[in-house]
């Protein structure tokens, strides 16, 4: 058995290769979103050009930056320590990037921002670029730098430090550091996490489990998809550390379907860490034994909450249960079990090594600590931050993310995934953190941020969260899966210009009633309709009373015609998938019936397709009086 | 027949199916891992291994089967030979997503979630995976197509119809 200090010695002398690398270092970031943009394409082509010239250089990878506007993303680290970090390196620019390394200089006209090293004229530091400026990197301090799949790295960095502190302690120390520090549940509840674990510590019952959820299923959500990428081992840690504080001996770390990358990446980090003896039988030699494994889910919203989880782990279909009992009582296989998300837990190494004092220096009065976000939607920098809590959004979409697309104008704010609302731009100097969201009707949720922007209906988003809702409902009570439907049902009429002036009223008893759900997914379901009531009446009643909607989006509400004559009409009809573009002796006009609203010929005959608001009444078309 | 000769017939053309369970537990846990397993070698759960498995986890076929319905990944039926994945997501909806879906229904003439009757072609909703950057997108044989518009996803589709992309 090795102790922590030999382990990190050892660390230590593989991190030198790394951090001072004797040939000029090469390092992709392979993750879900750069290998989206090519980063492997972009790897390949590197490698082959430096194999080509036989030029002394390696290349590996690395997790994630969180830029996921600038990927693929290339970092050259040369020997005498200057770094430099480009941005959208396509195959077709590796030979002009190999070049610059050939000739031993940076390439101005492809540098995104020098790391490390000396200034140079017209590239930016990493640490003054927009996007970065605000952050305060924690748990992300090592995303994209070190080897996804490399313990030593981590390890150099400070990695399993916090563990081996805690064993030293009592578990009711480890507790009481994480209840100082102020740490709360990342996953959206914001329920203090020592108090949580401090439940399992005094739950009768053996063996305890400590379940991971990493079913990050709200889309637009991505934040626990890249520190499991990126810095796997920071969560592995939490979830021993966790083990140790509540008496746990076993784990589970439930990864949604969809991410493949951080299922390969955690199983090997687990494997890692049971080779090194930081999982298995008597760590450190401290008499403590904890494992864990990796669940991979199979595709199923509601497996997000803790109880459905819970039921998927087991082997059932993943339907929430009535709490209480809550699983600290009964849990997986129904014993005391402990369920975090993967940020909570990601902190609670941080907590460890630092201390909970570090922990809490920064943040706004109330909350403490960093929180990680993910921008999407019209947005001009789409990626992941990590920033202070109690921010300002304004700071987090407006200087770090750009903004919306020029030309267009900020609406609304969506945070918290499906169950959660949606608040209008005019919110923006709000804070980031739980009230002014709970004083709203609705939650800051796990860290998704999409922005709406003018072009974007709010009836259409609404009718997306409910029919998603309505889709991943497990469909156990009747409230949840009946109160969907209805739901749906209901926006879909007003989106088809059929709303009636009773319409708001059932919606607020629809959602009243389904406060009686058995589990949130329900419960919350009707939030974003709710928050269109509330803050985006206008537009709600635009499509009811007028039958308009104002960004053009709905499509029983619109129609495309044929403006201006033009001499490109012609791809147009060549464009269109249902011949719907039809000349007529010299002229071309749409054909209603045929037109599925696709948009495809605006898109090709910009100047000669219009779309203009068209109520068709379907209802009077069908039914003669 | 009795039970134990009826699993003989059904275990007979699939003794793969069972040779994949080998090293798999016999508990119900093992659930997840039984259908990623055989999906992972056949691209699919046959209907025929419902029973295998379930005898495996000391479990019912309708157990086995109303988790491979509930779970949105698992498949009952062969993948279609190319799959146009489409992404569902917010950020995707918002710049347009849903004028691609009905372009490419329309174009492909299958709905979302269907084949083609030759099996050659298929569409399918997938969830959001975070690559919004790349928004509005779809996935050709989990090949990322970004910041797709509809007039390329169009000719996208037209393409794979003429069997010139695959």
């Amino acid at each position: 058995m090795s102790t922590y200090e030999e382990l990190r010695q050892q660390a230590d002398e593989a991190w030198r290769e790394w951090a001072s690398p004797a040939r000029t270092l090469i390092k992709i970031g392979l993750a879900t979103c750069s290998k989206a943009k090519g980063a492997e394409d972009t790897f390949e082509a590197i490698r082959d050009e430096i194999n080509a010239r036989g030029l002394d250089a390696d290349v590996a990878i690395t997790g994630c930056l969180g830029l996921c506007y600038a990927e693929p993303l290339v970092e050259v680290h040369r020997p005498d320590g200057r770094r430099f970090l480009y941005g959208d390196v396509t195959p077709e620019k590796a030979k002009q990037l190999v070049d610059a390394i050939a000739e031993d200089g940076v390439s101005a006209e492809l540098a995104l921002a020098v790391i490390q090293g000396p200034d140079v004229p017209g590239v930016p530091r990493l640490e003054d670029i927009p996007f970065f400026a605000i952050q305060e990197r924690r748990l992300m301090a090592d995303c994209g730098t070190i080897h996804p799949r490399n313990i030593d790295h981590y390890m150099a960095r400070g990695g399993y430090e916090g563990l081996a502190r805690a064993l030293t302690m009592t578990s009711e120390e480890v507790i009481k550091e994480v209840l100082d520090s102020g740490l709360w549940g990342r996953g959206g509840a914001a329920f203090p996490t020592g108090r949580k674990w401090d439940f399992l510590r005094t739950a009768r019952g053996e063996p305890k489990y400590i379940l991971c959820n990493a079913d990050e299923g709200d889309p637009g959500s991505f934040v626990n998809r890249n520190l499991m990428e990126s810095n796997p081992h920071l969560v592995v840690e939490g979830m021993i550390i966790a083990g140790y504080a509540t008496g746990g001996a076993r784990g589970f770390a439930y990864i949604r379907d969809e991410y493949p990358i951080c299922v390969e990446r955690m199983e090997f980090a687990v494997q890692q860490a049971r080779e090194r003896g930081l999982l298995g039988e008597n760590i450190f030699g401290s008499g403590f034994s904890f494992n864990m494994e990796v669940v991979r889910g199979a595709g199923a919203y509601v497996c997000g909450e803790e109880t459905g989880l819970i039921a998927s782990i087991e082997g059932l279909r993943g339907m929430p249960k009535i709490r209480p009992p809550f699983p600290a009582q009964a849990g997986v296989f129904n014993k005391p079990s402990n369920v975090n998300n993967v940020e909570s837990y990601a902190n609670a190494p941080l907590v460890l090594r630092n201390g909970a004092a570090w922990w809490s220096s920064v943040g706004s009065e109330r909350h403490k600590g960093t929180k990680m976000f993910s921008l999407s939607g019209a947005i001009q920098r789409v990626g992941i931050l990590e920033v202070p809590l109690g921010i300002s959004m304004r700071e987090v979409l407006i200087e770090a993310g750009g903004g919306v697309p020029d030309g267009q104008i900020m609406k609304a704010i969506q945070s918290g995934g499906p169950l959660s609302g949606i608040i209008p731009a005019s919110d923006i100097n709000e804070p980031l953190e739980p009230e002014p969201f709970r004083d709203r009707g609705m939650f800051m949720g796990s860290g998704g941020l999409i922005v709406l922007d003018d072009t974007d209906c709010i009836v259409d988003l609404c009718i997306y969260f409910e029919q998603f809702a309505e889709d991943e409902s497990c469909g156990r009570c009747t409230t949840c899966h009946g109160g969907t439907q209805r739901l749906v049902e209901i926006l879909r009429r007003i989106s088809n210009g059929q709303g009636r002036s009773s319409d708001i009223d059932h919606i607020r008893l629809l959602a009243d009633t389904m406060r009686y759900a058995n589990c949130v997914h329900g419960q919350a379901a009707p939030t974003a309709v709710l928050s269109m009531i509330r803050f985006f009446e206008d537009e709600l009643k635009a499509h009811m009373q007028e039958k308009r909607c104002p960004a053009k989006v709905c499509r029983a509400l619109i129609c495309y015609e044929v403006g201006e004559q033009g001499p490109n009409l012609p791809k147009a009809e060549a464009i269109c998938p249902t011949n719907a573009v039809v000349r007529e002796a010299t002229a071309y006009r749409i054909d209603q019936e045929k037109c599925i609203k696709c948009g495809a010929c605006k898109e090709v005959v910009p100047e000669s397709i219009q779309v203009l608001d068209a109520y068709q009444d379907v209802v009077a078309i069908l039914t003669p009086l | 027949m009795s039970i134990a000769d009826q699993d003989q017939v059904l275990d007979n053309p699939l003794s793969g199916i069972s040779t994949l369970l080998d090293n798999v537990l016999p508990e119900l846990s093992q659930l997840l891992p039984s259908l990623h397993k055989i999906q992972h070698e056949l691209g699919y759960v046959p209907r025929e291994a419902i029973p295998i498995i379930a005898s495996k986890l000391h479990t019912t076929p309708a157990a086995i089967y109303g988790a491979i319905t509930f779970y949105s990944e698992i498949r009952l039926e062969p993948p279609p030979e190319t799959e146009i994945a489409w992404c569902s997501g917010p950020a995707c909806r918002l710049k347009g997503s849903e004028n691609i879906k009905r372009a490419l229904e329309a174009v492909l003439d299958v709905r979302m979630g269907q084949k083609t009757p030759d099996s050659r072609l298929g569409l399918r909703l997938v969830q959001c995976d975070g690559t919004c950057e790349q928004a509005p997108l779809v996935r050709l044989n989990g090949r990322t197509m970004g910041n797709l518009n509809v007039s390329e996803a169009i000719k996208l589709g037209r393409d794979l119809l003429a069997g010139q992309q695959a």
